[in-house]
């Protein structure tokens, strides 16, 4: 039955031709790392937030009168109801972390460099997009923690002069936080959202295909040196074919990430759910220490720290169009950074005042 | 058996106990969650009833009708064709549904139209004052 089902398909769209042409001639440098596997897991990973999230849509209710109560209703009441939203609240974090790493390898082995800076650029803006993803999810449970988390992250614009109050009051669709801003979050992080980031994805995805895998720059088939004057497909020395070689390092990674989600969810459940997260929401009491999310813990101890929030949030912008714009400002031949230590320096402090502000905020 | 096929037909019964054991949990979500059922007698006032009244019946839409000459009857107003909700016309004596036009005799059996059983009649008992149903 397979066989005429394939030679069905065969006759009518090539599929034998597609595979060949688009998985097994299509190559990748034959040095790359478990690095390299991470933006595909984290792509994995947002499926997983897309399905589990379709799942808790059918019994949601996105009103301040029901939200924290349907939310309920799915942890206690529905079948395996607690499964799909652990699910998803687990590999929302693991996806934040993701993209981290898959961020801060890129860097590390220079990759964002010519001719791959929109390509990094694009990377850059879908940690922004999981990010609004994260920050608009939080808010849905209507409990303490995102009632006051969404507090405070949606008065950030006041820190502008003139036009930071009318921000902040779009954003929330008033002057507090109210059903107005639930069903404002709501309809970001369900219907806005989604399509934004599968079309970043979808240019993300097709310029790796197109330029080609970048390779380590400590590697022993270092890419070709000639300048890129013009378009060309990148080759290597030594390659392998990306199906069934790379694929397959691809899939390992991928049951990794589910092991790790499942790890979680069955010998730490309450990781990513503290106290707060489990208390409805009240406009009368803010709770004792509210925190954000460990990822949001940076820019948090550091608005602790700096008493001008105009200075604050000023450094805070700068440094991500810094990020954004970094293969524009950086571009130098060079790619190892074994070689630029001014450069290694910058990225190693820059990266250890990221984690101590975090472990800070975590426990100040 | 050879090597390779044997390694093959062991991982594609660890990838489907795996798969199905994903996908049970899921299936088992959509099931429809149980619906609290007033489970039990219902009583209602005679003098409520009228010719006719509609009520809710263990979250069933039924309907109550004195038949001129026969005594009160509880028939549930789902059609028994695709599920519409029966009107009651109280000239011709009858139950109409609105979507397919099938119609009911106050016996609750079809009387014309596509409905292939006759409705569900719901016991029912007259103590004095008070209809009890169920």
């Amino acid at each position: 039955m397979w066989q005429k089902i394939r030679e069905g398909l065969n006759l009518r769209i090539g599929l034998t031709d597609l595979v060949d042409s688009s998985l097994k001639e299509h190559r990748v440098p034959s040095d790359t790392n478990i690095f390299y596997t991470i933006g595909i897991v984290t792509l994995v990973a947002y499926f997983i937030m897309a399905v589990t999230g379709y799942f808790l849509l059918m019994y949601y209710v996105p009103h301040t009168d029901h939200a924290f109560s349907s939310v309920q209703n799915i942890m206690t009441n529905i079948s395996f109801g607690w499964l799909i939203r652990m699910i998803h609240i687990v590999a929302s974090n693991l996806m934040v972390a993701l993209v981290f790493i898959h961020l801060i390898s890129i860097f590390f082995m220079g990759n964002y460099k010519k001719p791959r800076e929109i390509t990094w650029l694009a990377g850059g803006l879908l940690l922004l997009v999981t990010l609004l993803f994260c920050l608009s999810g939080y808010l849905l449970p209507w409990s303490q923690r995102s009632y006051w988390a969404t507090t405070i992250v949606t008065n950030i614009p006041t820190a502008f002069p003139v036009v930071g109050e009318y921000l902040a009051n779009v954003l929330k669709g008033g002057e507090a936080i109210s059903g107005v801003t639930l069903t404002r979050f709501f309809s970001l992080h369900v219907g806005f959202l989604p399509p934004v980031f599968m079309a970043i994805v979808g240019l993300h995805i097709f310029l790796v295909w197109r330029i080609g895998l970048s390779v380590p720059p400590f590697s022993k088939s270092a890419e070709e040196e000639k300048p890129w004057t013009e378009y060309s497909h990148t080759t290597y020395a030594e390659s392998y074919p990306f199906y069934p070689h790379f694929f397959m390092k691809e899939v390992s990674m991928v049951m990794l990430l589910f092991a790790i989600i499942f790890f979680i969810i069955s010998f730490f459940p309450t990781m990513f759910i503290p106290e707060a997260a489990n208390t409805p929401a009240d406009p009368f009491k803010t709770p004792a220490d509210i925190k954000p999310e460990w990822y949001f813990l940076a820019p948090y101890q550091m608005m602790k720290l700096i008493p001008n929030k105009f200075f604050g949030i000023s450094i805070q912008v700068i440094a991500i169009f810094t990020f954004l714009f970094w293969p524009f400002f950086d571009t130098g031949d060079e790619k190892n950074i074994i070689k630029r230590p001014a450069l290694m320096g910058a990225f190693i402090i820059l990266l250890s005042v990221w984690f101590a502000l975090t472990f800070w905020g975590r426990y100040s | 058996m050879q090597r390779r096929s044997f390694l093959s037909m062991i991982f594609a019964i660890i990838g489907s106990i795996s798969l199905g054991s994903l996908a049970y949990p899921f299936l088992k979500y959509l099931a429809p969650p149980k619906a609290e059922i007033k489970a039990g007698k219902q009583t209602i006032r005679k003098s409520d009833v009228g010719d006719a009244k509609e009520i809710l019946y263990q979250n069933t839409p039924a309907i109550i009708i004195d038949r001129p000459g026969k005594g009160l009857i509880a028939l549930s107003r789902v059609c028994t064709h695709l599920g519409c909700l029966l009107d009651y016309d109280k000239q011709k004596k009858r139950l109409i549904c609105p979507c397919h036009a099938g119609i009911f005799n106050l016996e609750g059996r079809v009387v014309s139209g596509p409905p292939p059983k006759s409705l569900t009649v719901i016991p029912l008992k007259v103590e004095g004052e008070d209809i009890v149903i169920g």
